[in-house]
């Protein structure tokens, strides 16, 4: 009877209050799901990260609760599934279904407090960034305690303590940070400019049972940053020192923090650019040395992108077809020596350069709809220093030189031209020119240098009301026997909430892990409002899935995936 | 018993509710201090579009407003806010890209995606149209031709 009466008090508690009760409350569903096959060409079904052959179906879910409540708070929960395994090449601690982060807010106009699983990012987060990308698989939120504190206007302090989220479990290591951004525009009423400064401090301690350790569990590193604009002209600057830490070398099991391999590390990044209607132009600087910083130590360089304190993405452009993103770029802020492949690194150096321009409408070149050109290209070098090898009884270290180039890593440069000739039809040209030292970027003893060209046309025809075809056709020539691929993509959509895909590429040069095998998928999405439902058919070649500079390895596969996404 | 209850709960979401914009502070491109609950409480329709460098299908979503934009908003009086989701790797491409591609947009910088969590968004391009606060209309993706269908959800909303 009581029963009864609770679920009768909440049907009309839930008819009179749900209008307000839900209009607080939203939620976001995500939820992947994939049957691997078997593959002849590929190979059986393996997953060599949980050791299975078994458990062909997959998925990932992840369910978003955001309830806001007594005007200045909020209640934020999030569940997440991995049944009955993660998908392939995840972290093996994603590996049950269960409440992974949950936080309580409170905010006002000056105060943001939070407890609980939270995200931050420091200036450009070279120094601290958390934050969470589901198909990476990062979600290195810090458990903990953070409150910002904004008194005026141009004024804002951060203080924050936590623990990184490890799959459903937490770092060892403790990680303490203190920002404070001024902004000098509005303190000093400045006209035509803009001026700010940033200082943060992040602290990371771990402690390790090493008897008479020479360096201290506690490492220190700190961020200076100014921001500068004046009319269409704008730069900015930031360095980083991070104090001396050991240099964590994965040598052996009981050599992973060696005597005397103790390091501070360093970065600096600058930017400048001009923009005005029609014309944007965008230059940056960087350089690394030693900046990998982990919550625990021996996690350095992990492929999981696990215990990541701070984000050193890859300064490229991300570029957008298949064939494009064949060889990719990776980002080598770490101290790396690799004496099997005789490579050694301590960092990077280099930059990138950006020009946007738009052509135009009513002129020779511009047309009836004027034409838009985007030019990219960047230069990325090691860190020049002077290596010593460990010996018989000498450590390894080195010395470098501040601004010194080493061995070229990576270069590319890509022009595209976007171009409209009529209400229904458009067209884009893509060409793409790229160096990638195989044997320094994945430490691989003698391996190729790649000098690839590669073209992509892109046309779209629009030919009824919200019904459109798009077809893609791509072609990557190498200097190298061991590539040459081709690539197509077709897609139809049939209206705004049907859209139907197939695409293929194919090297038919003699690489033996992807030479002669079609990597071809098809689906289709439905979408409706904020839910989208999609479902692929098809093969993924192995290699880099990258999103933001920062990339995941996959091993190839085949199968049927379906994706779910909704949100209100 | 636990159940059932779950199951009313969720049975009333399918009972219309308007949500609303999260009280939050984003920078804009020309570094003004932007409250988006603020700006989107207003009688005129605003449309967030929730977007990135890298995303092509946004491109080509705001390419084609762009050239529709001076014809909606004389009509409309609709304001387009374009939410950028880049991170510190491509937010530098911002700006030029925003002034070489000539969008007449309203830019707001969501640096760490804090904007884009709050609303539970997990694919871009992401549309929010709102009125007086509330979310009246969302949608993900974009095929070529769905702005004249966002067209029709302003004029009908108006």
């Amino acid at each position: 009877m009581r029963r009864h009466l609770i679920v009768l008090f909440l049907l009309v508690f839930n008819v009179n209050a749900s209008a307000q009760l839900l209009d607080n409350l939203s939620f976001g569903l995500e939820s992947n799901a994939i049957w691997y096959n078997d593959d002849k060409k590929t190979g059986s079904f393996y997953d060599d990260v949980n050791k299975d052959d078994d458990e062909h179906f997959r998925s990932n879910n992840y369910l978003k609760l955001d309830y806001s409540f007594f005007k200045n708070f909020k209640a934020t929960v999030q569940f997440e599934s991995y049944e009955p395994l993660a998908l392939l090449n995840y972290s093996p601690n994603y590996n049950e279904t269960n409440i992974a982060t949950y936080s309580l807010n409170y905010k006002t106009d000056k105060l943001d407090v939070t407890a609980g699983y939270l995200y931050e990012q420091f200036g450009s987060g070279l120094i601290l960034r958390s934050w969470e990308d589901r198909q990476l698989g990062i979600n290195n939120a810090l458990r903990g305690g953070k409150a910002t504190y904004t008194p005026t206007d141009f004024l804002s302090f951060t203080a924050l303590y936590g623990r990184h989220r490890v799959g459903f479990k937490t770092s060892e290591g403790e990680i303490f940070g203190f920002n404070s951004d001024i902004d000098l525009t509005s303190l000093f009423k400045f006209e035509n400019s803009t001026l700010s400064l940033g200082v943060s401090y992040v602290g990371r301690k771990e402690n390790l049972n090493i008897e008479d350790p020479v360096f201290d569990y506690l490492t220190n590193a700190f961020s200076n940053r100014l921001d500068f604009s004046y009319k269409n002209f704008y730069s900015s600057a930031e360095y980083v020192h991070k104090s001396e830490d050991a240099v964590v070398q994965i040598l052996n099991v009981n050599n992973i923090f060696p005597d005397d391999f103790v390091k501070p590390g360093s970065a600096l990044l600058f930017n400048t650019g001009y923009s005005k209607k029609g014309l944007g132009i965008d230059l940056t600087f960087r350089r690394m040395e030693n900046m990998g910083f982990y919550s625990d130590r021996e996690k350095t360089g992990n492929i999981y992108n696990e215990n990541i304190v701070n984000y050193t993405p890859a300064l490229t452009k991300q570029h957008d077809y298949i064939l494009t993103n064949i060889f990719v770029y990776q980002s080598q802020p770490l101290v790396s020596f690799n004496y099997e492949s005789n490579v050694f690194k301590v960092g990077e150096i280099g930059g990138q350069f950006d020009l946007f321009y738009k052509i135009k409408k009513d002129t020779p070149l511009g047309g009836k709809y004027g034409t838009k050109i985007a030019f990219n290209a960047s230069y990325w070098a090691g860190l020049k220093a002077d290596i010593t090898q460990a010996g018989f009884e000498t450590n390894p270290d080195y010395e470098t030189e501040f601004l010194g180039f080493g061995a070229k890593y990576f270069s590319d440069f890509s022009l595209e031209v976007r171009k409209k000739w009529s209400s229904k039809w458009s067209t884009i040209f893509y060409y793409l020119n790229q160096y990638y030292n195989k044997e320094q970027i994945e430490a691989k003893y003698n391996a190729e240098t790649l000098k690839n060209n590669i073209g992509v046309i892109e046309s779209t025809f629009k030919f009824a009301k919200n019904k459109s075809l798009r077809l893609e056709a791509q072609k990557l020539w190498s200097n190298s026997e061991d590539h040459d691929w081709i690539g197509g993509t077709l897609e139809f959509n049939l209206s705004s909430k049907f859209s139907f895909y197939v695409n293929d590429s194919y090297n038919s040069g003699i690489d033996h892990d992807t030479s002669k095998i079609h990597y071809y998928n098809f689906g289709g999405s439905f979408t409706k409002g904020a839910t989208r439902l999609g479902i692929n058919y098809g093969r993924q070649r192995g290699g880099l899935l990258c999103v933001g500079g920062v990339c995941r390895i996959v091993s190839p596969s085949t199968g049927l995936s379906v994706n779910l996404t909704m949100s209100f | 018993m636990k159940k059932i209850t779950i199951a009313i709960l969720f049975l009333s979401f399918s009972f219309s509710f308007a949500q609303k914009i999260p009280d939050l502070n984003l920078k804009s491109l020309d570094g003004k201090i932007v409250n988006v609950n603020e700006i989107s409480n207003s009688d005129t329709i605003k449309i967030f579009s929730f977007w990135a460098t890298w995303c092509v299908p946004c491109i080509n979503e705001l390419d084609a407003i762009s050239d529709v934009y001076e014809e909606w908003q004389d009509e409309t009086n609709v304001e387009l806010i374009a939410v950028s989701t880049d991170d510190s790797r491509t937010k530098k491409r911002v700006k030029p890209m925003v002034n070489g591609k000539g969008w007449e947009y309203t830019i707001l910088i969501d640096n760490n995606q804090e904007f884009k969590r709050a609303l539970n968004i997990s694919i871009l391009p992401h549309i929010i149209v709102v009125k007086n606060g509330e979310i009246i209309h969302r949608r993900s993706g974009y095929t070529p031709g769905s702005e004249d269908e966002l067209y029709e959800i302003i004029k009908n909303n108006l």
